[in-house]
């Protein structure tokens, strides 16, 4: 092999390893519409709602609007949509919630004073998707919920009127309040111990997922709230780094195949 | 609604509901003394987001009331009582809060002011209208309104809760608020018409008056069966009670019977089971003094509070009583002045 065949193979090994590199996540996110859940190593810059590192995650936005549930004024809701994020360890999963509310409640106690807040809903384990509101009995959900003062709950519901705290939350939650904007990031071990806890898978899969947002001041609570249809939650699978090293030795070994094959024709047919 | 036994059959019980507790209470009888409230507040409400709260209040009528205007919040049914009327939750200040007063300046600004409340501060507060009532001297009038849960046999709050956090309690019709069912939702609260439901805004629940159940069920002072301590601790003693289905009792004579005992707004149709003596008062006077034969407390206020009924019930009471002054006997006229072991009849149905 010469010199300019060396570099050549060297070019294509690089062009085939960058396309491995850089081309599959393209090629996930056309493929995948709903909330993916990124693979990530390590939550550094995931950490607080605010970190730096949200930035280089996919953002979903998810229309929402009245539950026209069976309650006083179910109809009168004011958050339109709101931008889901999510991401997963090889232990947990992280969930960001942000939507617009130019009001921050919370903090006030009192009989008209209303917290605003946000919920998660997850089927709770069955093979088909539960009712959207609130499951039913024997298709019941896992809902997450944050609560503009501060505190959050892992509930169970079967039901409308069925919601249930679990004994002991296995969520924990962050928020901040910034520029009339709510973010808030859910964290909970992949597959908690316990009956009745929507496990997130470890391989690729995907899962059915759907929020609610409440606005204190508009007086929302219980079903009067704005809430979004069924999404589909996708799970990455692996470490994508790690295929991604596949990919690389692999693309490289099949240009040095090919090249030592090449250079062997040329020596054979030479002689 | 349905009757549980032969004995009972004039008397309506919710459904699911084998008896129903009851008070009657004289209105005649109340000096306004806060006793109650202050019995009622040192067992349940002194603490812990309750401070606001006072399960028993006794208010001025004519007057506001506690809270501030509640008769005009909304809550119950509607006519036919199948749906129920849209409510509105109380303003915090309309429950009445502490006054800020002047305690800084005072003491460390050095101002020769008097103590007093802050400019605004003392703008209202439970009782704030106390005996102010209505007319004109010679004839002005009020009467006092003790108020505690109705325990109704058709209660709009328990329908209010899209969680069934509240209920009737089979045994004796007691409503209560199941603590792990509630998420603070405050339906009830503005579902009540009476506004006998609060918030606790600290726990993130709704309370409300629970009867004193321990007591009645022997679990209080002594082991003791007792009435409930805003009954049992009123100096005129002008609470009785008992089951409305209990058909010796004073309470169902006086309800069913004589049906002098009313209740309080009728027309909001969650069929309460506190039921009032309605007030008398001296008739109307002459500007010279002089005694007329003109009720002082207007019949149409009273229907206005107490409904249609009010009128039989007090035409009753009149002609029992001059009965009684002609020499005669009158049953309604010794149970209204009955003993007090006549007053609490608890313990009548701990056979069945």
């Amino acid at each position: 092999m010469n010199r300019n065949e060396l570099l050549l193979a060297g070019l294509l090994a690089a062009v085939i390893a960058g396309g491995a590199v850089l081309l599959p996540p393209v090629a996930e996110a056309q493929a995948e519409s709903g909330v993916p859940v990124e693979y990530v190593d390590t939550t550094a810059g995931l950490n607080s709602p605010t970190g730096s590192g949200w930035a280089e995650i996919q953002t979903a936005t998810i229309p929402l609007s009245s539950a026209g549930a069976a309650v006083p004024a179910a109809n009168d809701v004011t958050v339109e949509e709101m931008q889901v994020q999510a991401v997963r360890t090889n232990r947990q999963i992280r969930v960001r919630t942000s939507w617009t509310d130019p009001t921050q409640d919370g903090s006030e106690p009192s009989v008209r004073e209303f917290d605003d807040n946000v919920a998660v809903q997850l089927p709770a384990g069955g093979e088909e998707q539960p009712p959207i509101a609130m499951g039913s009995s024997n298709n019941p959900v896992n809902i997450w919920y944050w609560s503009g003062s501060g505190s959050s709950e892992e509930l169970l519901a079967g039901g409308p009127g069925s919601t249930t705290p679990f004994e002991e939350s296995t969520l924990r939650t962050e928020h901040t309040y910034a520029d009339g904007r709510w973010h808030v990031v859910f964290t909970r071990p992949l597959d908690p111990r316990g009956d009745s806890r929507t496990a997130i898978p470890r391989d690729a899969a995907d899962l059915d997922i759907a929020f609610a947002v409440w606005n204190g001041s508009n007086m929302e609570v219980s079903g009067q709230k704005a809430a979004s249809q069924w999404h589909r939650l996708a799970v990455s699978s692996g470490p994508p780094a790690y295929q991604r090293f596949l990919w690389v030795i692999a693309g490289v070994m099949i240009v040095l195949t090919t090249l030592l094959t090449l250079e062997g024709i040329r020596r054979t047919g030479g002689e | 609604m349905s009757s549980h036994s032969s004995s009972t059959e004039a008397v309506d019980l919710a459904e699911g509901v084998n008896h129903q507790v009851a008070m009657v209470m004289d209105l005649n009888k109340c000096i306004g003394c806060q006793t109650c409230t202050i019995a009622c507040k040192t067992n349940w409400t002194d603490s812990g987001g309750r401070e606001y709260m006072y399960w028993n209040n006794v208010e001025t009528k004519p007057g506001a009331g506690y809270p501030k205007d509640w008769e005009e919040l909304g809550g119950g049914w509607d006519d036919d009582g199948e749906e129920r009327t849209p409510g509105e939750l109380p303003d915090q200040d309309d429950y009445g809060a502490p006054w800020d007063f002047n305690h800084e300046q005072i003491m460390y600004e050095g101002s020769d002011e008097p103590l007093r409340p802050m400019d605004d501060a003392a703008d209202w507060a439970p009782n704030y209208d106390e005996d102010e009532g209505a007319g004109e001297y010679p004839n002005s009038y009020y009467f006092y309104l003790p108020r505690i849960c109705n325990h109704c046999t058709h209660p709009s709050c328990v329908e209010a809760c899209p969680r069934s956090a509240l209920y009737k309690r089979e045994e004796d019709g007691i409503v209560l608020v199941d603590q792990d069912r509630c998420r603070g939702y405050r339906y009830c609260v503005e579902g009540c018409p009476y506004k006998k439901v609060y918030y606790n805004a600290m726990k993130k629940k709704s309370e409300k008056c629970i009867f004193c159940y321990p007591r009645i069920e022997g679990e209080g002072p002594e082991g003791e069966v007792r009435g409930p301590a805003c009954a049992e601790d009123c100096p005129p003693q002008l609470r009785m009670v008992g089951y409305l289905d209990d058909e010796n009792g004073p309470i169902h004579k006086l309800v069913n019977e004589y049906e002098v005992a009313v209740r309080l707004h009728p027309e909001f149709r969650t069929e309460p089971n506190v039921y009032y003596i309605p007030p008398f008062a001296p008739p109307k006077h002459t500007d010279a003094g002089e005694s007329t034969d003109e009720e002082r407390i207007p019949r149409d206020y009273l229907e206005e509070l107490f409904g249609p009924k009010v009128h039989n019930a007090l035409d009753t009471i009149n002609q029992e009583r001059e009965r009684v002054r002609r020499g005669g006997e009158s049953e309604l006229m010794e149970l209204l002045n009955s003993d007090r072991s006549e007053k609490y009849r608890l313990e009548v149905f701990d056979e069945s």
